[in-house]
């Protein structure tokens, strides 16, 4: 193997991207991610906070004390991880990492390894989602997505900008990826509109490093409130309306072990709305 | 691939593959075995190093990838938050201890007088299965002595 250093985005080759490899080296170890190359992007991608723009490299640690950041992301990092993981991971790694469900890590051949299963519908599931769970119910672990989200950031790639929720797609048999990132494209910045007041709240197996059950981030910009949610569906999600939630449970069509989430969705979506003002 | 690391103030030569672990070289080949491999996945914190004074786990650090210096609980041996763990007695089977003085001599660097609250946030990432952690806690309370 192999691990290259480029400095800049024209002497880019494709391989393996590592940056903080919170998440490429577990993946490496375990034989779920392979190659003979690595590519260290850290030279590349830039790292800190200029007025609403982050770098893609800044690392979660830095950004949860950072007073320019607005609450709902500031949080959603003080919550993730551990103070290591927090040190070492960036913000675009966070965006990109995968499902933390069982049966990929073990390396089923489940639906989103290309086999034509999902383990996890059948078998242990309490950890899985309740929206858009029909091909893949596995869960998005990142609360720094779902912040992101909700405030409506966009992201700027080697090669394009788009808005954040373009960056992920919903797995369906025609298309089991995650997230549309090309091969060979590195996300540089993240850019954040102003806003009014966010939040988020996260609800945890224990009070501290566990990865969200499920978490809401909330923001208001200009007379108008998004919700996301992290933990509920296989993509960061985003909820059209608080009201989709008081009005009944329809929104959500759990499996028989995740059917606690559902409350726990409500209630931290009424409390976020609340701490909003 | 040659690579250089430099630990404790002393420079080395990487020998072993690229895709070897920081915790790997650190024990195997640098002999330097205080630092400890528990989960080896990132779950534990018993693999915590500095570097450039910032707490990491060495188990899911490329060694290759290593940009800053290393610091590992044998360059700590003088610190005075060693004698404030045995003296709180903040420690049972020890596994835990070398990652757990790494992680707490990087928190009183920046923030000599940590409150209870901060102490508990940043020491999260160190588990302790002997659940050591209100010794560890008044370690740090009182590490100046
Ligand atoms: C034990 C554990 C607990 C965790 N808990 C939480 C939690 O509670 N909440 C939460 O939100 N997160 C959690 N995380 C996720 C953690 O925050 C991420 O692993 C970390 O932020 C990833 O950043 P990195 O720089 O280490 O990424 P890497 O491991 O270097 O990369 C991750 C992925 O992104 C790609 N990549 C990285 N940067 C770029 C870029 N700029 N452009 C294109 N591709 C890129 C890599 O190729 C790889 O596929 C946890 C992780 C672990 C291991
Ligand atoms: S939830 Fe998704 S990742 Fe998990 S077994 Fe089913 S298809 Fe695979
Ligand atoms: S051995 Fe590195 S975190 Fe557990
Ligand atoms: S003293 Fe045994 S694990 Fe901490």
């Amino acid at each position: 193997m192999e691990l290259l250093r480029p400095s800049n985005v024209d002497q880019l080759d494709e391989g393996v991207y590592i940056h903080g490899g919170t998440e490429v080296v577990p993946l490496l170890r375990d034989g779920i991610l392979s190659g003979e190359r690595l590519v260290d992007i850290r030279g590349l991608v830039p790292r800190g906070v200029r007025d609403a723009t982050i770098g893609a490299g800044t690392t979660l640690a830095e950004l949860e004390v950072d007073p320019q950041i607005p609450a709902a992301l500031r949080e959603a990092c003080r919550l993730a991880a551990s103070p290591q993981l927090r040190n070492m991971g960036s913000i675009g790694g966070n965006l990109l990492q995968a499902t933390r469900c069982w049966y990929w890590r073990l390396k089923y051949p489940c639906r989103l390894h290309g086999g034509d299963t999902c383990f996890a519908r059948e078998g242990e599931h309490r950890e899985h989602a309740i929206v858009a769970n029909d091909f893949c119910a596995s869960a998005h672990p990142s609360d720094v997505a779902a912040a992101l989200l909700a405030l409506d950031a966009r992201v700027r790639t080697s090669q394009r900008e788009l808005p954040l929720a373009e960056l992920y797609h919903v797995p369906d048999e025609a298309d089991r990826n995650v997230t549309r990132l090309a091969a060979g494209e590195v996300i540089l910045e993240l850019e954040l509109p102003p806003v009014e007041a966010s939040v988020y709240l996260k609800a945890m197996d224990r009070k501290k490093w566990s990865f969200p059950q499920v978490g809401v981030a909330a923001a208001r910009a200009g007379g108008e409130t998004r919700i996301a949610l992290a933990g509920v569906a296989p993509v960061p999600w985003l909820l059209e309306s608080a009201d989709a939630l008081a009005s009944g449970d329809e929104w959500a069509t759990p499996l028989p072990r995740t059917e606690w989430k559902v409350p726990v969705a409500r209630a931290l979506v009424r409390r976020a709305v609340a701490a909003l003002g | 691939m040659a690579s250089e690391l430099i630990v404790n103030g002393h420079t080395y030569e990487v020998r072993a593959p690229v895709g070897a672990s920081l915790a790997h070289v650190l024990r195997e080949e640098l002999g330097l075995t205080g630092t400890k491999i528990a989960c080896n996945e990132g779950h534990c914190g018993a693999c915590t190093v500095q570097i450039d004074g910032v707490p990491a786990l060495s188990c899911i650090t490329l060694a290759h990838a290593v940009r800053g210096e290393v610091t590992t609980i044998e360059g700590l041996r003088d610190h005075p938050l060693v004698d404030a763990f045995v003296k709180a007695d903040a420690v049972q089977c020890g596994f835990c201890t070398p990652g757990q003085v790494v992680s707490a001599a990087a928190l009183v660097a920046a923030n000599p007088e940590p409150t209870s609250e901060e102490i508990r946030h940043h020491m999260a990432g160190n588990i302790c299965r002997c659940g050591t952690y209100p010794r560890i806690e008044e370690a740090i309370l009182h590490w100046r002595g």
